[in-house]
């Protein structure tokens, strides 16, 4: 099978039961995407599939044959990090940080939909995935923030 | 240095309980910075540290370590509460490719205490089975066949009395102590027989999961006869010692790491079976094994808050004056752990000269409990504060202006003053923030919904204390280290630290960087629970930085040939008072090459003559729809005194998630359990269902200014717990208030929502 991962074509033939979580973390070592329950409860290992936020524990890896993976590794740098990744920062939305690149990734696939989210949205487009720290607040400014940033970047 | 002793005693109150603990004295005096100290770190909204590593999914936790032939193990439990393990057969697990090896009983040191054959509840690990991944160990988990002969086991405390069955083999009873255990304060008796005005209430609380979501991970690798642990913890030295002792090694045998982990709320206090699995696997196989506790095994044996029933008395005078409280409680505690009381509080949050609990803890056939944020206060504040609630309505008085009537002017306890107390301060700013005075005038939003007002209080022991130390280094090139055998929970600790050491040295912030989580670098400190870090470790921090700076002005005179006296330093230059000459640390530190300047800081004993304590209050804003019983949760305004805040926007976050946690333990969290099995219900997230992004209300956290130059050096006291005790009563109170009746059970789901509406009109 072949897929793209971050942005670069990747062959593998990985058993038939692997799921795109343990592929990602047991195969390719990209241990930034989380197994908080492995049973698409947390959504802490939440990646974009075709753009598409998708619990990554509950996904086999075979239904990704000639698909597009996003984890969060390839969203941004410690020297050029994602907007998003900028705004979590800025508005402090993590705590223990473990439930953190699932949000962001759920983040991103909210601002795809739209460059202007209402409150309301990003809720919707986040309440898959749950934080026991309590950032909630924090992480719902995070995107607001972020979205803005957004619109400022390409306006400008 | 004659007549002054190197070594002393102080007490320490770690959750609910006092300790007597040895302290090493100060080498130096430091002066404590008081409210008005001019401060430029301490008390700035520096970014968390780690903030960027975790938003690149780069941090390390435990879950993410991967060593040179890693194996994996899973974890076999018991299916019965209480039984004898009969027989154990292997061969099919042992026969599927990729298993490595299976343990059992026989193959562990005892001290380990792993799958002994007596099952004292449902959950308890029976064996374990090694493999080259995890899913190759869960499926071979699943061909392992355990014989056991069931006996009879018991899940409440009514059972744990009456019934002739022992939860714990080779004990006479099922009660702790015997029998319940009673405090009293003056005369209740009495008091409540000469009462004017007297409630009685009943109330019952959940038994809530910590449900943190990096479960609890192990990965062990040896090396010769040392053992490296990373562990997913809240206390690398508790872990260190546990798993010296279980294996019978010395401590300097004993590595352990974590250098991110992903929450705990007092479930990751000790090693545990994962743990010393994960350990018994390395040794046995040579080289490096992790075991990561499944969901299921998380929601059953990793720990619990217990569930409550509590009977509370209060009498009044007709003008509000309590005058006696009597609490009758009791705690299925589960099949082991410690003495948390709902009691506590009640001898403690309101002024009154009567006061009686008596609570029976009984060890029942489930897991076993943990300390969880605020263990007992989180409980017994929720039947408090309803009889507060229900006494405020008796006496036909505001339950606020009740409260602000009852304050506890000084620690009742023990009968002391408190270094300082400003709980009428934060009734006062949070019934401003809420609107309390008009808050009748709210409307709901629809005709069949109800908005309602609560408030409740909170006392929370955050002195902290002895031992705790840390080292600061200054390098060659005038950077500087902060090295402490502490833990980061996702509160800030590293931030702090470099905050901290910054201030304290002069220097720049991004300068100083905090090297914790590592057993074998960092010095002693203990475990981060009970809200003590940042008041017992940020004054070792600001002592080692205090001596380092010493060393550096040392250092620096001979440089500039000018007396010492003449120097400070400011922003990682010292400079001549007086004098256009300084040199930046790095000018200071090159001369000397690598002789190091390092400094030594420990954390000095406590205040015994006073009370230690965070207090503060939230009020609530809920509304009920009456229709489907469902409860929303609108607005939370909370304002604490916690002393100097080193950290505005982490403390803010501390407390938002504190509120969130009891937010969650008011209207969804319970652990359902078939007692006729023993069997806990909620084996995931969705059927134990913690706040998400949809439940959270607008939350006004607001901390008082000052600082508490008696408590310790740096003024600063805990947020963690003290956020998390009053938020559920809160909630109840405003419900009750939308509703015109109570709801004595938490969680307010829809169902006993709906059932109080029915009593109230049938």
């Amino acid at each position: 099978m072949r897929l793209t991962l971050n942005g670069r074509p990747v062959d593998a033939d990985p058993p038939g039961e692997t799921t795109l979580l343990d592929f990602l973390r047991d195969h390719r070592g990209l241990t930034g995407t989380k197994r908080g329950c492995d049973r698409a409860e947390c959504g802490t290992c939440t990646v974009l599939l075709d753009g598409e936020p998708v619990y990554s524990c509950r996904t086999l890896v075979h239904r990704c044959d000639g698909r597009t993976v996003e984890t969060i590794e390839g969203l941004g740098t410690a020297d050029a990090p994602h907007l998003l990744q900028e705004a979590f920062v800025a508005e402090d939305a993590t705590q223990c940080g473990f439930c953190t690149p699932g949000q962001i990734m759920a983040a991103v696939a909210v601002l795809a939909r739209d460059a202007n989210p209402t409150d309301e949205q990003i809720i919707a487009g986040l309440s898959g995935n749950l934080c026991r720290c309590g950032t909630h607040p924090k992480i719902v400014r995070a995107v607001r923030r972020a979205a803005a940033a957004m619109r400022t970047a390409s306006h400008g | 240095m004659k007549g002054t002793p190197r070594f002393v005693t102080t007490t320490v109150e770690v959750e609910g309980r006092t300790e007597e603990r040895v302290v090493e004295v100060p080498a130096f005096p430091v002066e404590p910075w008081g409210p008005e100290a001019q401060l430029k770190h301490v008390g700035a909204r520096a970014r968390r540290a780690d903030g960027l590593l975790k938003t690149m999914g780069r941090a390390p936790y435990v879950t993410d370590v991967r060593r040179p032939n890693q194996a994996y193990a899973a974890i076999v439990r018991s299916d019965v509460a209480r039984g004898r393990v009969l027989s154990i057969d292997t061969a099919a697990a042992r026969a599927l490719p990729g298993v490595l090896d299976i343990i059992t009983h026989a193959d562990v040191p005892a001290r380990t205490r792993l799958f002994l054959p007596e099952i004292t509840y449902l959950g308890q690990p029976l064996a374990a089975i090694c493999a080259t991944t995890p899913a190759i160990a869960e499926a071979a988990a699943a061909l392992i066949c355990i014989e056991t002969e069931r006996l009879p086991h018991i899940t409440t405390v009514s059972e744990a009395e009456t019934s002739t069955a022992l939860a714990r083999p080779g004990h006479s009873h099922n009660l702790m102590g015997g029998g319940p255990k009673v405090v009293e304060r003056g005369d209740v008796s009495a008091a409540l027989a000469a009462a004017e005005v007297v409630i009685t209430r009943e109330v019952r609380t959940p038994c809530a999961l910590h449900s943190a979501l990096e479960p609890h991970a192990a990965v062990a690798e040896w090396e010769g006869d040392r053992v490296t642990v990373w562990e997913s913890t809240q206390g690398i030295f508790r872990v260190r010692d546990n798993v010296a002792k279980a294996f019978g090694l010395s401590l300097a045998q004993v590595r352990v790491i974590c250098e991110a982990m992903g929450g705990g709320f007092g479930a990751k206090n000790n090693a545990g079976a994962h743990t010393f699995i994960a350990v018994a696997f390395a040794k046995r196989l040579g080289h490096a094994v992790a075991c990561v506790v499944d969901r299921p095994g998380e929601q059953i044996d990793t720990g619990n808050r217990p569930s409550t029933w509590q009977r509370v008395t209060i009498a009044a005078t007709r003008d509000g004056q309590l005058t006696a409280i009597d609490l009758e409680a009791t705690v299925p505690l589960g099949i082991s752990g410690w003495e948390e009381s709902p009691g506590d509080i009640y001898h403690e949050l309101y002024a009154c000269p009567n006061v009686r609990t008596s609570v029976r803890i009984a060890y029942v056939n489930t897991g076993a409990m943990a300390a969880f944020r605020a263990p007992g206060h989180a409980e017994g504040s929720v039947g408090l504060e309803m009889g507060m609630n229900a006494l405020a309505q008796a006496l036909a008085m505001d339950p606020l202006a009740l409260r602000e009537r009852n304050i506890a002017t000084h620690d009742q306890r023990r009968g002391r003053p408190y270094t300082g107390n400003r709980l009428a301060e934060c009734y006062a700013e949070g019934a401003r923030r809420i609107g309390w005075a008009a808050r009748a005038t709210r409307a709901p939003s629809a005709p069949h919904r109800r908005r309602g007002f609560g408030v409740a209080s909170q006392v929370w022991s955050t002195g902290g204390g002895p031992p705790a130390y840390a080292t600061v280094r200054l390098n060659p090139d005038g950077t500087a280290e902060v090295l402490a055998g502490s833990q980061d929970l996702g509160t800030g600790t590293r931030t702090i630290l470099a905050q901290v050491a910054a201030e304290a040295l002069g220097h720049r912030l991004d300068a100083v960087r905090a090297v914790i989580g590592d057993t074998a670098t960092g010095p002693y400190n203990g475990n981060s629970w009970g809200s003590m870090t940042v008041a017992s470790l940020t004054p070792a921090v600001r002592m080692a930085a205090e001596d380092a700076r010493r060393a550096l002005l040392d250092a620096a005179a001979g440089i500039l040939n000018v007396a010492v006296d003449r120097l400070a330093t400011h922003e990682g230059r010292v400079a001549v008072r007086d004098d256009e000459r300084s040199l930046a640390f790095g000018e200071v530190t090159a001369k000397l090459g690598n002789v190091m300047i390092q400094g030594h800081g420990s954390r000095g004993p406590n205040l015994d003559a006073a009370g230690i304590v965070t207090t503060g209050a939230q009020f609530a804003e809920v509304e009920v729809d009456t229709e489907t019983g469902v409860v929303r949760v609108l607005r939370i305004v909370a304002v604490h005194d916690a002393g100097r805040i080193v950290n505005p926007t982490l403390a803010e976050s501390q407390l938002e998630g504190g509120i969130i946690q009891g937010l969650g333990y008011a209207c969804f969290e319970e652990r359902p359990l078939d007692a006729r099995m023993g069997r806990p219900l909620a084996l995931g997230l969705h059927d134990y269902k913690i706040p998400t992004h949809a439940d959270i209300p607008l939350i006004d956290g607001h901390f008082l200014d000052g600082a508490d130059p008696q408590a310790n050096t740096v003024g600063a006291r805990g947020i963690a717990e003290p956020a998390i005790i009053p938020t559920a009563p809160a909630i109840a109170g405003a419900v009750a208030d939308a509703l015109g009746v109570e709801v004595p059970d938490l969680p307010l789901t829809p169902w006993r929502v709906l059932a109080a509406l029915q009593r109230r009109s049938p």
